[in-house]
């Protein structure tokens, strides 16, 4: 999943927090395997690999799916997974140069969810186009794995997949789970607390990747309608929801409001914080 | 491109059929916890208290809390009258009857019965994001005794720096029917005495105001400390009914320093106090928590106060623990606390002998043994020993009373189990 990923159990049963964690792996492992468009053979592989073919999808991967095709509806077209293709000129670490508008206005052809023809579980692409569920796959995985260990486990669990983190419940001495947010400016150090008692919170944004252009500071997350960045977007934005996943996409379309990510998290009513 | 939408309604739907979760909101529970308190004094005081909580949760973050407790009270209580070499008679507070106490002996009352009931009301919630507030409800009931109370505060957390900030007030209206009416303030008890015994039937009347402010601040991951200042005004009626001064004979000679008269007591109308508290608590690294605490209190009537704290929570296995403590508590006397008035000398606007006014110092040792592994089920017992000494004889005395025990010991025991369970 490409960043550190913990499972913190409220037990003194050694035997059974190593039960817990193996199971939590072995989830995480194979969500990973299923969804990530870094493993060649996979199914994400095979619907990237199949240009004008219908491919099949399982139970699992027609529900995510349909949710994508959902959230894109919500969003207004904002939050696309067959934006991923932007990343082949876009590099947010400090070597590659920013694209020229010539190479963006080359790939925009390619990006657009509505594009792509989904029906009875089956999904076809048109050539040249992509899906990257790496949006919503870590949130989703946070959840999956929240659930499987509520369901079998009566302690209180965290799962921290990141930074994308859900509780199973409350601790056994009924504190709430404190959570430090990490300072952008000091890493390892935490520049505020947040308590959970139910729920999830997740993180968008990193604050060391990130374009100054023209003396404009741009987030690293782009708008899949123009291809590029978003002028003004906090440098992270951190929510809290009853899922993992909700609060991801809250958090990913905070980013993408740019300077009114602040006034788009209050009309969400989620608890939120956002770091400038 | 704005979106200007509250998207999260729709957005829960999509998830939850995502994910196969139940769009219905988690049932809410009931978090009862149940007490029953047992405490007995040497020879004196024995009371019985159960307490029934209750705490739900209303919404996210916004909780309900109900609490009842019942007092039930025995025994017999010093009534700061002095021990003679006679018998002596007294008045019971009712002034309807008489007992007698043994020579020697320190007089205690030994009509004290008592039952109290009471309930607190408590809802609580977040007002903002950093912002919480409290607000309670309270009612007290006794033979002799109404009280209600209604208090609020505000917790506001500064994130950034892990740093709570209280600030909370609270008022008491307490209604007091003495049995047999209010005895006036420092007339004579004598039974045997003509004109008869003056006695208010009204009730009597007392305010108490308090405000508190306090800071929490998290040091690391595992220690915290707090600090509270407070403030509090009582104004009214703040006599005990019930007790007495003793004023005993200072001719030299076979009778001096026995009691000659007996006087109600009375204390000022006011009383203003102010404390600061302070607590220390840190986890240390194999889980078992370190407490400590001290509290300083100065009040208008020259009482000064220390309480110092110490407990050690040692977690055993699967969720047991067990917690040794120490308290020790001094206080410094009244300014009108006396032991005694002589019959030499006029009567002091304000005078009491009542034995919780005196310098005095306080020892409770405990231990706290229970099961906090299971938050639907947990449960723990409280075995403590308390003693509480003063000077029991003081340069004043004279006569007599030089062989006296002014100031007898109060040992104590108490007794707790708590059982607290999801309903």
């Amino acid at each position: 999943m490409a960043s550190p990923c913990e499972v913190l159990i409220d037990s003194q049963d050694l035997a059974l927090a190593h039960e817990i964690a193996a199971c939590a792996v072995g989830e995480a492992t194979r969500i990973e395997h299923k969804f990530s468009r870094y493993l060649d053979g996979n199914l994400i592989y095979q619907i990237n690999h199949s240009p004008g073919e219908f491919v099949d999808l399982d139970a699992e991967a027609d529900r995510l799916i349909a949710f994508a095709f959902q959230c894109y509806e919500l969003s207004e077209g904002l939050f696309d997974i067959t934006s991923g293709i932007l990343q082949k000129i876009w590099r947010f670490d400090g070597k590659h140069p920013v694209p020229s508008q010539r190479q963006v206005d080359e790939l925009l052809p390619f990006i657009g969810l509505d594009r792509i023809s989904y029906d009875k579980k089956r999904l076809k692409l048109p050539e040249g186009m992509q899906i990257d569920l790496g949006g919503i796959g870590k949130e989703y995985a946070v959840d999956q794995i929240t659930g499987l260990l509520r369901n079998q486990y009566k302690p209180g669990i965290l799962i921290n997949l990141g930074g994308d983190i859900a509780i199973t419940g409350m601790r056994q001495s009924e504190e709430q789970w404190f959570i430090g947010i990490e300072d952008p400016d000091r890493s390892q150090q935490a520049s505020s607390m947040l308590k959970m008692r139910r729920g999830a919170i997740a993180t968008s944004g990193d604050a060391n990747r990130y374009i100054l252009h023209r003396g404009k500071r741009y987030g690293h997350i782009l708008n899949p309608k123009t291809g590029w960045p978003v002028e003004g977007s906090p440098r992270s934005v951190t929510v809290g929801a009853d899922t993992c996943t909700d609060a991801g996409i809250i958090a990913t379309l905070a980013m993408l409001q740019g300077r009114y990510a602040e006034e788009f998290l209050e009309r969400q009513g989620l608890k939120h914080h956002c770091h400038r | 491109m704005q979106l200007k939408r509250k998207l999260t309604g729709a957005l829960s739907f999509a998830s939850c059929s995502l994910l196969g979760l139940p769009t219905a909101q988690a049932e809410s529970q009931w978090d009862i916890e149940t007490a029953v308190m047992y405490y007995s004094e040497k020879n004196r005081v024995t009371a019985i208290e159960p307490i029934l909580g209750m705490k739900k949760e209303l919404n996210d973050d916004e909780f309900l809390k109900l609490k009842f407790t019942l007092d039930s009270l025995t025994g017999a209580s010093a009534s700061g009258a002095v021990p003679s070499t006679q018998v002596q008679t007294f008045s019971t507070p009712s002034g309807n009857d008489t007992y007698d106490v043994a020579a020697n002996e320190t007089p205690l009352d030994p009509t004290f019965f008592d039952t109290r009931a009471q309930f607190s009301l408590g809802w609580d919630k977040p007002i903002k994001r950093t912002l919480r507030r409290n607000l309670g409800f309270n009612i007290s009931k006794e033979y002799d005794f109404t009280s209600i109370a209604g208090n609020a505060s505000w917790t506001w957390d500064t994130n950034l720096r892990n740093t709570s900030y209280t600030i909370g007030a609270n008022i008491e209206l307490d209604w007091i029917e003495p049995e047999g009416g209010a005895p006036l303030p420092l007339s004579s008890q004598d039974p045997g005495s003509s004109p008869p015994i003056l006695r208010d039937g009204n009730s009597k009347q007392k305010q108490v105001y308090d405000l508190l402010f306090g800071v929490t601040q998290i040091i690391d991951r595992s220690s915290l400390v707090q600090f509270n200042m407070s403030l509090s005004l009582a104004d009214g009626y703040l006599n005990d009914p019930y007790k007495l001064v003793s004023v005993v004979d200072s001719t030299a000679g076979p009778n001096e320093g026995e009691p000659v008269d007996q006087i109600y007591e009375n204390r000022p109308d006011t009383r203003q106090r102010s404390a600061l508290y302070s607590r220390y608590k840190k986890q240390l690294t194999n889980r078992d928590i370190f407490s400590i605490s001290y509290r300083f209190m100065n009040d208008d009537w020259g009482i000064d106060s220390h309480t110092v704290d110490v407990s050690y929570r040692l977690r055993l296995n699967n969720g047991y623990f067990i917690q040794p403590g120490i308290r020790y508590y001094e206080q410094s006397a009244a300014h009108f606390y006396r032991y005694f008035l002589l019959d030499s000398d006029a009567i002091p606007e304000t005078v009491t002998a009542d034995y919780r006014l005196g310098e005095l110092t306080t020892q409770t040792i405990g231990v706290k043994f229970g099961y906090s592994g299971n938050k639907n089920n947990n449960w723990s017992i409280r075995l403590e020993r308390y003693t509480q000494s003063g000077e029991s004889h003081p340069d004043v005395a004279i006569g007599q009373l030089v062989n006296q025990d002014l100031y007898p010991d109060v040992d104590a025991t108490i007794i707790q189990f708590n059982y607290a369970f999801l309903w």
